[in-house]
C-alpha cells in the first residue's frame, strides 16, 4: 500500500497534474486528490468512455486489448490507465 | 488536394504506421491507406467512440473541446485528429 502511495505522490507532483483519482472495479473511486462532485464526474464519464474504447478495440481485433487512453482536449489532457481491477485516471496540464 | 496526398505520403511513410484514415463529418472515409472492409470498420467505430469522446469533454467543461485522441492497446496505437469537418485516424505499430 505504501508503493501505492508513493506512486500517487510521485505522479501528484509532476508539473502540471491537476489531479489523480484511482478507481475499483465498481467504478468507486478508492484515492482522489479531487473534489468529490469532480472526482464523481470524471470517473463517472471516464468510465463509460473507458469501456467504449475497449470494446471498439476488440469489435477490431477479438485478441488485442486497450492499455491506455489519452484524451486532450484544448485545456488540458486526461489520462486514462485501465487494469484488470482498477482504473486510474490522471488530468494535467500540458502546456505548463 | 495534392497538399492533402503529400500529408498522407509523408504519414504513411513514418515507421511503423500501419494506415491512415480521413473520414468527413458524417462518418464516411473519403481517404484510405487500408483495405475497404478494414476501413470501414475502423471509421464506424471511432467515429462513434469521438462523438462520445467530444461530448464527455463537454461535459466536464462546456468552454472545452476535444483536440487529440489517442487509444493504445497491446497490439498498435490508434491516434485520431478531429476537427470541424473531418477527422484523421493514423494507425500505428509504436513497437517498431
Amino acid at each position: 500500500m505504501a508503493e501505492v502511495e508513493d506512486t500517487l505522490k510521485r505522479i501528484q507532483g509532476y508539473n502540471g497534474v491537476i489531479g489523480s483519482i484511482v478507481v475499483n472495479a465498481e467504478g468507486i473511486p478508492i484515492r482522489t486528490t479531487l473534489d468529490n462532485s469532480t472526482t464523481v464526474q470524471y470517473v463517472g464519464l471516464l468510465h463509460q468512455l473507458t469501456m467504449k474504447a475497449r470494446s471498439t478495440i476488440r469489435d477490431i481485433d477479438p485478441q488485442n486489448d486497450l492499455t491506455f487512453l489519452r484524451i486532450r482536449s484544448k485545456k488540458h489532457e486526461i489520462m486514462v490507465a485501465p487494469d484488470k481491477e482498477f482504473l486510474m485516471i490522471v488530468i494535467q496540464s500540458p502546456t505548463e | 488536394m495534392a497538399e492533402v496526398d503529400e500529408t498522407m505520403k509523408r504519414l504513411q511513410n513514418q515507421k511503423g504506421v500501419q494506415g491512415i484514415i480521413i473520414v468527413n463529418a458524417e462518418g464516411i472515409p473519403i481517404k484510405s491507406t487500408l483495405d475497404n472492409a478494414s476501413t470501414v470498420q475502423y471509421a464506424g467505430n471511432i467515429h462513434q467512440l469521438l462523438m462520445k469522446a467530444r461530448g464527455i469533454v463537454r461535459d466536464i467543461d462546456p468552454q472545452n473541446d476535444l483536440t487529440f485522441l489517442r487509444i493504445r492497446s497491446k497490439k498498435n496505437e490508434v491516434m485520431i485528429a478531429p476537427d470541424k469537418d473531418y477527422f484523421l485516424i493514423v494507425i500505428q505499430n509504436p513497437t517498431e
